[in-house]
Order: structure tokens, then C-alpha cells, then sequence
């Protein structure tokens, strides 16, 4: 299939050096530096320390909307993004969405669909500033705010969009730690260039906290002049807080509506270190390939850069590690290279679409944004940043963005031509042909590894949760200390050594690391360990902090290590999307295997009991808590030699030549995964899940349901109205009840449907073979996934 | 300082969580990062905790504490040296 171009109509900004596109502009124009004293929290440590915090009063520009600081910083970029469009997305309500369809048909103009517009955004705190908070009051004798745990997960600014919007296609968040914002819009580019949505509105936000600021400090890399990127005598960096969002499209269907080009996103690259926690790879390796990638992606050379967006944080290492990458993909043909983290400070997952943001607005105005706080040339990195603001003849950005864990991603905005060209008239989607549909495809899954829980037990709540005993699906000893080496295992955190055993588990015989690729969702992911660490922040009044808690926090530690583990240098993705976190983990590494940039993926979920979240279930009477971890791995369609993205004149291993795909016995096969949104009609899910599957060879289908009265009946009614559509009872299956309920159990959900294909189970109500199991999946969040594992 | 060194060893393997390795295993004029006991960038901050929980130093910058932590003799030499002050390398 032709992949389709991808256009940039919108721009949404806020940071610390100002709200909206117009402004940061101006700032960016007058060179001023958007840090300045601490004063959203009070710190005992880092009392007014530079950071580069949002003076607008980001509740009142957000409006009536509900949510963390950080999903409030989303939404006012998102409604600037759609407004600057000019997309007519008008919310749920149906009057206004039959104005808009009359309005678009007189003008001639096609709108797309609702179930075609997606938002996918990284984040990497969510809604901690919050959590902090409820974590105090549970310390101090008064009374906590359980109700604030609902803004906790990092995927509650995307829903609060989706939801604001009527945005009804894929709803997905990505927390890969400071390249989150960047891989989010690298994920929607995938979505738009497979046909899976028209639309996607894509960013990355997160709001200052002490998490952040004291995990810093106490990696000592809080630089107390103020971030100075690329300067001989930088420090580290300024921490900041933002969001940023971008209306992507499909350009034929920017072309339809008459929307206005702003760049064409024309490239996106994602490699991993492989190599530390928290240091990048010294070289920049991992930071080259990215390059290399999103280069290649965008069918560019070097020479066609004409400026570098750097990701320059202003630690001595980064910013060492990046010179020494930029002059190995550049050479002596250096192009002008600035970091723009001085206006905003290090917004985290915000980062990376705050910078494409910049970047777009680079091309737009013609001009070089300058690198405040820079002085002097450091002699072992030899670049000499853009100093002031210049115009420039802007051809091609890059935009780098690299985070923790060693999770590079790349992006390349391009000036649009000057025609995009005719416009067509989008297909009606009752015109759409099924066997376009870009979700049906035959992956062989060549391995399976898990940590499952022993059976339904009792936990004890301790203090500071009110004390009682709590029934949970634990995991006990898992075998982490016959399968983990003592000298690997002692820095992991519990979670950490779920899924690096799952992942070991799992593993073929014999595999080719440097191409395979590691996708690991999760919904609460490391909040045990952002947890400790802010007990102790609050207990010990700031002192003492512990910098090993804190780096196992950001949710991307676990794709990291199993990346670590097994070498794997491909992309390193950490979809945390509620209970759809599965799913789309498996999807992103599916797409890496369609492009070529991989041949094997591991693709898993997990999560692990936390007390909060065990005591707000037990207050709300929620269904019985779980944990787990899955990894499965999966290869190309043919298990042949492959051709991998070559470019340039690489020597790089990575780059050259073909590789050999595993060839293991396949245990199943992936047909399809699909990810979208609950409607709340049951017709219209019955015909989802059959455009998906063919319902005539369709022998199960695996749900979610958990015993929770609501959500039981939907999914009941949704059966009910497929085995209406299919003209014969579909057989139902649930698993929850092996596995408790928690935002990975679609991972062990995944495993039935393998053993159920492979007759290694059976349901009751089976009369036949199974061949052929569809696992759905919904979130209380309205996401849901459909995948379908055939013999 | 000779009593210092093994206080020390032992707070190091408790402090790291070096399971495999005994206090009076770690030689004194070894390198504690990299080769020798094989630590890293990470355990370093968490020996910077350890300086200021229980001898009351607060280190503020990596460069400090890079050249601190070359051997368990040149941390005890460190404690030595500033001991009783509040802060270093503010």
C-alpha cells in the first residue's frame, strides 16, 4: 500500500515563555529565557531555584475541564491546535455535529469523520503534582482525596481531549521519559500513514512537580545558573513544565477540507541505547541511528538539513554525547544546530512537541532560534550554537529528542511545496474497502513468557493507607532469583524484574538483537516507585532522597532494561494506555516490523499491586486488584532475510545489508490489531469487530469482563448484536478471573487466546476446534482494541 | 581512618545492595566505579546519600563527587576533610 504523505494544519503551545504560538514566537524572537524562580510548590532544597514554570493561570485558560495541571497545560494547547486548523470538531453534541456536516456540505468541503480522528500524546508525570498531594495527606492525620487517583495516569490528558473533542478513533499515550512527546507524534504519523485515522491530534504534556525536581536534584543534574546547552561550563539542566499539540493529517484529506499546510512531517526515526538507566551511550549510537532513520524515513540526505531543533538538555553528558552524533551524521557540513530548552526548560514529555512545534514555527517564519545561556564553546564538543535570531532559508528541520533509558526519536518537518496538489473527495466510509483495511496481516508469534499470578489471596494495607486486609491476584515469588543474576537483579525494582523474567521467558533460541524492537505497556507502571520516593520526600522534609527509586520510576525503565538485557537496539516504546496498554504496545511493534526497521519484536505488558490503587478499589468497590507481566515475541510475515532501512555510508552494523529474521516454529499467528474507541452503541461495535475479523472463521471471542455490573453488560451486548450479525452464537470467553483486574491483564488475556488456538485449553461452551480468537478489550476510558491470534 | 575504611566497606554493601560481595572483599585502593566493584553513575548518587545521611555532607555537583569516590581510601580521606561542614561544592 501507497503510505500517504502527512501534513502539519494546526500549532498549540504553552510554556514558560508564553501562551500560544504568536507569543512564543516572540520570545523566541527576543531571546529571552522563559526561567525563573520556583514558585508553583514550595522546596525546602531547591527553594526558588530557575525553572521554567507557567506564568499564565493555566486553570482559568483551561475552562470548565477536570483534570491534573498537566492534562489542563494539554488541553489549552489542543483547543489552539484545532482552532489554528480550523477544524470543525464541536464535542458530542449532536445538533452541532449536524450543523457542522451541512455547513462543510455547502462549502463543498469534506470533514472527517469522528472514528478517523485520533490524539496521541507522551507524558511522563501525568498527574503527580497531585498524587504528591494525596501522598502528604495520607501521611499527615487529615483527610486524603482518593478522587485525585483519577488523574494520576499519564493517559488522562489524552482522554480528557478525546473526550472534549468527540474524538473517536485510536486514543493512545506514550511515556518514554523525555522523548515521550516526540514518539507520541512519530505513533501518529504511523496511524495516519497506515490508514488507520485521517486526524491525529499529537503532543506531550506534563506539569513541574517534586517528583521531578527532587529526582533530579538528586541526580545532580539541576544546573542552579539555569540550563545552558552546548556552554564549556553547563551544569545540567532547568526543569520546566508545558504542552504542546499538533493537528496531523493525512494531506489528501488536509487537501479535501481546504485546511492550511503549515510543514509536511516527513520523517520520524526511533533507536535505542541499549545501554544505561539514565547515561546515553557516550558515542551517540543510538542517537545517530534515530538520525539515520527518520532520514531515511523522509527519503532525505544530511545535506539537506538546514536546521538542527538539538535536544541539547545542558547536562555534560547529553549534550556531549549529541555533539559527537551530529558531527558523525554531518561531518564538516555541520548545518545550524540550537536548543531551544533555555525558553522553556526541560518540559520532560512535553519536550519533544514542544521542539516540533518550534521546529514548524522555524520553517514557517524563515528564521534560526537562537540558544540562550550559551557562551562559550566547550573544545571536546566543538559546535557553536546558533547565538541570535536569524533568518535563514529553512528547507528541512530535525528535531531530536532523546530520554532516559536511551529512547532517541527523531522527527523532520519539511517546507510544504508550494501545490499540495488536487483535491480529492474523501471515500464515505461505508465506501472504505475491506480488503484495504490496514490491520489484517499474519504475524508468526515465536515466543511467550510470563509472570501470572498464583490465585486469588489477601493482602495486608499498611500504614500510611487506613489498615485492613484487601483480596488481590498476586504474583509472589516469581522466580526472579533463579532466573535474574544477583549483580543484574540488585538495582530492579520489583516490576522491573516481572518483566524482565517474562521477557527472558519468551525469548527464541536464537535471535539478532540489533533488530528487534521492545514495546512494553503499562498503566500504573513504576508507581510503587515514584510512590517511595515521594514518602520519603515528605517524611524526611526533602533530605535524603533516593536517586535509585527515582530512576526506576519513569514507566519506560521497563522496556529499558528488557532493551538492556537483550541488546535491542530497534524502538524502545512504553504505551501507557489503561487497560488498551497491551494492545497498543503490540501495535507499535507491529508497525516497526511492517517497516523494516525490525525483525523481531517483543511486545508485552505490565503491571504490579499498588496500595493506593488496592485502597481506592476497596473504597470504591471495584473488582478484585491484579498484576502481571507478558511479553510475547513476534517476526516478519516470512521468517525470510529482510532488508533493514539502509542509509548513507554507514558502517554501522544497524544500518548495512539484510538480516535474518528467527526462524522458530511459529506457536500462533497475529491477524489483527485494531485500536479505537467505545462508542456506546452495540451495533456499531458488533460491525467494528466484524470489519475486523471475518465473523464466519471467528470461534471465540475474549473478553475483558471483570464482574464489574456495567461494564459485564457491555460487553454482553456487544456479543450479543455480533452473534446477531454473524447469524449464530459467538462462544464468549473471559480470563479476568484468573488474573484479577489491572490495566496489563489483555497481555494475559493474549496468552489464553495463543493456548486456546493451539487446543491447549478449552472454554465449556466450545463445540469445535478453536481456530480463531479475537481478544477485546475496553477501558473504563472509552479506549478499546480488538486483536486476533489464529492457529 | 582505618575505622573509617570499614565502616565504610559495609555501608557501601548495604547502602548498594551488593549481595555477592563481602565488606572485607573490597580493597581499599581499588576504583569503586567500573572495573573493580563495577558500579556506576547511579550508585555514586546513591553513596551521595549516604555521605549525607549519615556524616551530614551534602554534595551538590557530579564533578565533586566523581573525584570523591575514586577508591574507598579517597572517601574516607573525603569524610575526613569535611566533615562537621554543611555543604560542599555549592
Amino acid at each position: 500500500m501507497q503510505q500517504r504523505r502527512i501534513v502539519v494544519t494546526g500549532l498549540g503551545i504553552i510554556g514558560a515563555c508564553g501562551t500560544g504560538a504568536a507569543a512564543v514566537w516572540e520570545s523566541i524572537r527576543q531571546g529571552a529565557s522563559g526561567l525563573r524562580p520556583l514558585s508553583l510548590f514550595s522546596s525546602i532544597r531547591y527553594e526558588r531555584i530557575l525553572v521554567g514554570e507557567v506564568p499564565a493561570d493555566v486553570d482559568r485558560l483551561a475552562g470548565n475541564v477536570r483534570g491534573s495541571r498537566s492534562d489542563k497545560l494539554a488541553w489549552i494547547a489542543a483547543r489552539e491546535a484545532v482552532a489554528s486548523a480550523g477544524l470543525p470538531l464541536v464535542g458530542r453534541d449532536r445538533r452541532a455535529r449536524r450543523s457542522v456536516e451541512e455547513q462543510s456540505r455547502t462549502a463543498q468541503r469534506s470533514v472527517p469523520t469522528s472514528e478517523r480522528i485520533g490524539v496521541v500524546l507522551g507524558a511522563t508525570v501525568g498527574g503527580m503534582l497531585g498524587t504528591e498531594k494525596f501522598v502528604r495527606d495520607l501521611l499527615q492525620p487529615r483527610r486524603a482525596s482518593y478522587g485525585v487517583l483519577r488523574f494520576h495516569e499519564c493517559a488522562a490528558s489524552a482522554d480528557l481531549i478525546a473526550r472534549q473533542f468527540g474524538a473517536d478513533g485510536p486514543v493512545l499515550a506514550f511515556s518514554t521519559a523525555c522523548s515521550g512527546g516526540a514518539l507520541a507524534i512519530a505513533a501518529a504519523a504511523e496511524l495516519i500513514a497506515n490508514d488507520e485515522a485521517d486526524v491525529v491530534l499529537a503532543g506531550g504534556c506534563d506539569s513541574l512537580c517534586r517528583l521531578t525536581l527532587n529526582g533530579f536534584g538528586s541526580l545532580l543534574l539541576l544546573d542552579p545558573k539555569g540550563c545552558r546547552p552546548f556552554d564549556a561550563q553547563r551544569a545540567g539542566i532547568s526543569l520546566g513544565e508545558g504542552a504542546a499539540v499538533l493537528v496531523l493529517e493525512a494531506a489528501e484529506v488536509a487537501a479535501a477540507r481546504g485546511g492550511t499546510v503549515l510543514a509536511e512531517l516527513s520523517g520520524w526515526g526511533a533507536a535505542c541505547d541499549a545501554y544505561h538507566a539514565t547515561a546515553p551511550q557516550p558515542d551517540g549510537d543510538g542517537a545517530l541511528v534515530a538520525m539515520r532513520r527518520a532520514l531515511t524515513r523522509a527519503k532525505l540526505s544530511p545535506t539537506d538539513v538546514s536546521y538542527v531543533n538539538a535536544h541539547g538538555t545542558g547536562t555534560r553528558d547529553n549534550d556531549l554525547m549529541e555533539g559527537r552524533a551530529l558531527r558523525r551524521l554531518f561531518g564538516d557540513a555541520l548545518p545550524p544546530v540550537s536548543s531551544t530548552k533555555p525558553f522553556f526548560g526541560h518540559t520532560l514529555g512535553a519536550s519533544g512537541a514542544i521542539k516540533a512545534v518550534i521546529s514548524v514555527l522555524a520553517l514557517r517564519h524563515q528564521a534560526l532560534p537562537p540558544n540562550p545561556g550559551f557562551d562559550a564553546v566547550d573544545p571536546e564538543i566543538r559546535i557553536e550554537p546558533v547565538r541570535a535570531y536569524r533568518p535563514a532559508a529553512l528547507t528541512h528541520v530535525m528535531s531530536n529528542s532523546f530520554g532516559f533509558g536511551g529512547n532517541n526519536v527523531v522527527l523532520v518537518f519539511s517546507k510544504p511545496p508550494a501545490v499540495v496538489g488536487q483535491a480529492p473527495r474523501l471515500p464515505s466510509p461505508g465506501q472504505r474497502q475491506p480488503e484495504r483495511l490496514p490491520y489484517n496481516f499474519r504475524f508468526p508469534i515465536v515466543g511467550a513468557g510470563a509472570v501470572n499470578p498464583v490465585g486469588e489471596t489477601t493482602c495486608e494495607m499498611r500504614a500510611p493507607l487506613p489498615s485492613g486486609r484487601a483480596p488481590v491476584f498476586a504474583c509472589g515469588e516469581f522466580g526472579a532469583e533463579k532466573e535474574l543474576p544477583v549483580a543484574r537483579r540488585r538495582r530492579l525494582s520489583r516490576l522491573q524484574q516481572m518483566t524482565l523474567v517474562a521477557a527472558r521467558r519468551c525469548l527464541p533460541a536464537q535471535f539478532d538483537p540489533a533488530h528487534a524492537c521492545v514495546a512494553i505497556g503499562t498503566g500504573l507502571g513504576s508507581l510503587n516507585e515514584a510512590a517511595a520516593f515521594v514518602e520519603n520526600l515528605w517524611r524526611k522534609d526533602e533530605r535524603e532522597p533516593l536517586p535509585q527509586r527515582f530512576t526506576n520510576s519513569v514507566h519506560n525503565a521497563l522496556a529499558g532494561q528488557v532493551a538492556i538485557e537483550l541488546g535491542a537496539r530497534g524502538l524502545n516504546s512504553t504505551p501507557t494506555c489503561h487497560e488498551i496498554s497491551f494492545e497498543a504496545a503490540l501495535w507499535h511493534a507491529l508497525r516497526e516490523l511492517a517497516a523494516g526497521t525490525a525483525n523481531l519484536a517483543l511486545a508485552g505488558a505490565a503491571d504490579e499491586l499498588n496500595p493506593y490503587a488496592v485502597a481506592a478499589g476497596r473504597r470504591w468497590g471495584l473488582p478484585v486488584p491484579g498484576e502481571g507481566a507478558a511479553v510475547f515475541a513476534l517476526t516478519t510475515t516470512d521468517g525470510g532475510p529482510r532488508s533493514v532501512v539502509a542509509a548513507g555510508t554507514s558502517t554501522d552494523a544497524m544500518l548495512r545489508g539484510s538480516v535474518q529474521a528467527p526462524r522458530v516454529p511459529p506457536m500462533a499467528y497475529l491477524h489483527a490489531v485494531r485500536l479505537g474507541r467505545y462508542t456506546g452503541d452495540n451495533e456499531a461495535e458488533a460491525r467494528w469487530i466484524a470489519d475486523t475479523v471475518d465473523l464466519a472463521k471467528l470461534d471465540v471471542l475474549l473478553t475483558g469482563a471483570n464482574g464489574w455490573p456495567a461494564l459485564d453488560a457491555e460487553y454482553a451486548a456487544v456479543a450479543e448484536a455480533l452473534g446477531r450479525m454473524a447469524g449464530r452464537k459467538i462462544v464468549v470467553g473471559t480470563y479476568k478471573q484468573w488474573c484479577g483486574e489491572h490495566a496489563s491483564a489483555s497481555a494475559f488475556g493474549f496468552s489464553v487466546a495463543i493456548r486456546l488456538v493451539r487446543g491447549e485449553v478449552r472454554l465449556a461452551e466450545q463445540t469445535g476446534d478453536c481456530r480463531r480468537v479475537a481478544l477485546y478489550t475496553l477501558s473504563p476510558h472509552a479506549q478499546k482494541a480488538l486483536c486476533v491470534v489464529e492457529h | 581512618m582505618q575505622q573509617l575504611i570499614e565502616e565504610l566497606k559495609q555501608k557501601i554493601v548495604a547502602a548498594l545492595n551488593l549481595q555477592e560481595v563481602k565488606p572485607a572483599d573490597i580493597k581499599e585502593d581499588e576504583p569503586l566505579f567500573g572495573a573493580g566493584l563495577g558500579l556506576d553513575s547511579i550508585d555514586a548518587l546513591e553513596l551521595v546519600v549516604l555521605l549525607e545521611r549519615d556524616y551530614g555532607i551534602i554534595v551538590k555537583e557530579q564533578e565533586v563527587a566523581r573525584k570523591a569516590f575514586t577508591s574507598v581510601r579517597a572517601l574516607a580521606t573525603f569524610i575526613e576533610e569535611h566533615r562537621g561542614q554543611c555543604s560542599k561544592g555549592a
